[in-house]
């Protein structure tokens, strides 16, 4: 599940504790004093729950989360929460099967917490393509059409995840267009940075004379 | 035994354990299921009519956004809309719906002119001698008029209400002298069939008739509080904002996860297509239905009546054109006073034309419409069409009828996707 933040133990804010302190009426009686210092350190009790609550919220949890994704960074709050709506909390046990290569992709999956290998099974042997931990997705191409999955994507350890599916992304158009568009730019950017990366890996490798 | 076998032992057991839960739960939830479904039967329709209309209804829903306005307040002024809109329709509807003297006009006019087309259809000739083919029609159809004569009778309670508005009553104005001696006319209405022809079928069908008539009173009630469940299932789906796919959906297996998103998601695109196309088909025919008998000079209450009965009954295939069709007939058999834009048209060649408008808005339904509004949604063979409708007639009536074939296409397009599916994901 989503980690828990920690326990807040900031104070109230000074400025509550005072207004308290100056709002007492003039000419109180001291039996008056201790009461009011009962109530200040209920209030104050109060704020840290409520503190503590709001900030452990899941919902909020996940924003905060999605807010790292680089999907997502350039999102206000309002559209991470229209987002945060739409994804599916899907959690893998060890050595799952997330999705196999060759079925037909519908979901983009963004870690958030434990491992995923994502490998290549090419005539009895398998290829690590990469090992994708916290904070990281995969299956981002699923979001632009049914192409069959290139590689099979294997939890290592238990692992939690945020699936965002692509028919919801495309209702989100209707929806709350902006929103969609700056997803679906930052997905273009995404792309094209693994594009030209491959372009140089490929002039790398191979001699120009080759080409 | 090492610890990493003992590990892949431990985990084989707890394999075996979900699975043995798992089918316990889902056996008891089937069972409890059928149980609360055989016993609480009288809810179903209503809590489908409610589902039913919010999925119709949802794209109105989500076309209404207003990105500042929480949810819940979206939900509601799209409720607020479409409800001002059912408000218009159905008073503008109400001002046309006929009252207890336009109903006892009514029955009394439909009989006497059911009964006068008949006579002159079956005119003998001046010896008295009848043809060989009135005569065979007379033994067929004489029975069937009967019965409709016996339904149409004015009860001792509705003959008494006739003559105090025979006279003016409760403000309205005294009923016309025709309506008067039609109702005298009535009276002696003779039976076209002798008992000694028909001794076993006339008992019979006057105890289905009289079967019919007397619903037991605390049914009703019971089936009246049932209906209130469908407003609610409206509204509280309409307030669903995907929650309830996200809860389902957190059911499945992760090996299933992706397939049944995309399943859940096809079976949504497709029936949501049919139900719409076909809702808007049925108003289409419902209002060409409309439009075409005003042009032959119906008056525009009993018009608007029909073209909407007609447009429900469309969702019937090939029964309701011939629903429609009777309907029609009947309309024009016992029209009086009609004011055509046609030149030549008179009550007497009506049912004549009425016909000719309703094969021509069948073929307009078959050219135009459905291939437009539905495209090839969905083919059914006939066969099914037919088997469904009387299926869906015997467990629950009219109702049956309309949703006989909603429900074939929504398991059919179930059982398609599913195996497609299926088989997309190596799965089978």
């Amino acid at each position: 599940m989503l980690q828990k933040s920690p326990p807040n133990h900031d104070g109230p804010p000074n400025h509550a504790g005072g207004t308290l302190l100056a709002s007492e009426p003039r000419g109180m009686s001291s039996s008056a004093k201790p009461m009011s210092a009962r109530k200040l350190v209920a209030d104050k009790l109060l704020w840290e729950t409520l503190k503590r609550w709001k900030r452990s919220s899941p919902e909020l949890d996940r924003i905060q989360f999605l807010k790292t994704v680089p999907f997502f960074n350039e999102l206000s709050h309002r559209q991470l929460k229209t987002v945060s709506d739409t994804l599916f909390e899907r959690n893998y046990e060890t050595d799952e099967l997330i999705f196999e290569e060759g079925q037909p992709g519908a979901v983009l999956f963004l870690i958030l917490d434990g491992k995923v290998a994502v490998e290549m099974c090419r005539e009895n042997h398998t290829t690590t393509l990469a090992i994708l931990e916290k904070g990281a997705f995969f299956g981002e191409m699923a979001l632009l059409n049914e192409a069959p999955r290139s590689a099979n994507a294997r939890s290592l350890e238990r692992t939690y995840t945020l699936a965002l599916y692509r028919n919801d992304l495309s209702r989100l158009i209707q929806r709350d267009p902006q929103t969609a568009c700056q997803i679906y730019r930052a997905l273009a950017s995404i792309i094209g940075d693994r594009l030209r990366s491959t372009n140089e890996l490929m002039h790398t490798e191979i001699p120009t004379d080759k080409v | 035994m090492g610890p990493e076998q003992d590990f892949e032992e431990k985990e084989r057991e707890r394999k075996v354990r979900r699975r043995v839960f798992h089918l316990t739960f889902a056996s008891l939830a089937l069972i409890l299921g059928g149980f609360l479904i055989w016993k609480l039967s009288s809810l179903v329709l209503p809590i489908i009519v409610g589902a039913l209309l919010a999925f119709l209804f949802r794209p109105v829903k989500e076309r209404f956004k207003i990105p500042w306005l929480p949810h819940e307040l979206q939900v509601l002024c799209s409720f607020a809309a479409i409800g001002l809109v059912l408000f218009f329709a159905f008073d503008t509807a109400r001002k046309h719906i006929p009252d207890d003297q336009q109903k006892l006009e009514f029955k009394v006019r439909l009989k006497y002119k059911l009964n006068e087309k008949y006579q002159q259809l079956m005119t003998k000739s001046p010896e008295g001698k009848s043809s060989m083919l009135v005569g065979l029609i007379e033994k067929q159809v004489g029975p069937l008029m009967d019965k409709v004569n016996e339904l149409l009778e004015l009860d001792p309670q509705e003959r008494e209400l006739f003559l105090k508005y025979r006279a003016g009553y409760n403000g309205n104005p005294p009923i016309e002298n025709k309506f008067f001696e039609y109702f005298q006319a009535n009276q002696n209405t003779r039976k076209y069939v002798t008992p000694e022809e028909a001794p076993a079928a006339a008992p019979a069908a006057t105890a289905a008739v009289a079967a019919r008539v007397e619903p037991p009173a605390a049914r009703e009630g019971s089936s009246l509080e049932a209906w209130i469940l469908a407003p609610l299932i409206f509204v509280f789906l309409g307030f669903d904002n995907g929650q309830m796919r996200h809860y389902f959906i957190s059911l499945v297996p992760n090996r299933y996860f992706e397939l049944s998103l995309t399943l859940l998601d096809r079976l949504d695109d497709a029936i949501g297509k049919y139900l719409r196309g076909t809702l808007t088909e049925c108003f289409l025919v419902g209002l060409t239905l409309c439009l075409g008998l005003i042009l032959l000079g119906i008056p525009v209450g009993p018009a608007v009546a029909i073209g909407l009965i007609s447009g429900l009954v469309n969702a019937i295939p090939w029964l309701g054109t011939l629903i429609a069709l009777v309907i029609c007939l009947s309309y024009a058999l016992i029209a009086e006073n009609i004011a055509p834009l046609i030149p030549g048209l008179n009550p007497n060649n009506l049912p004549l034309y009425v016909l000719i408008l309703v094969g021509i808005t069948r073929v307009l339904d078959d050219v135009v419409f459905q291939p437009f509004v539905l495209g090839s949604a969905v083919n059914i063979h006939p066969l099914v069409v037919v088997v469904a409708i009387i299926g869906g007639s015997l467990i629950m009536g009219l109702w049956g009828m309309v949703f006989a074939i909603p429900t074939v296409v929504v398991v059919k397009t179930a059982i398609e996707t599913l195996f497609k599916e299926l088989k997309d994901y190596r799965i089978i």
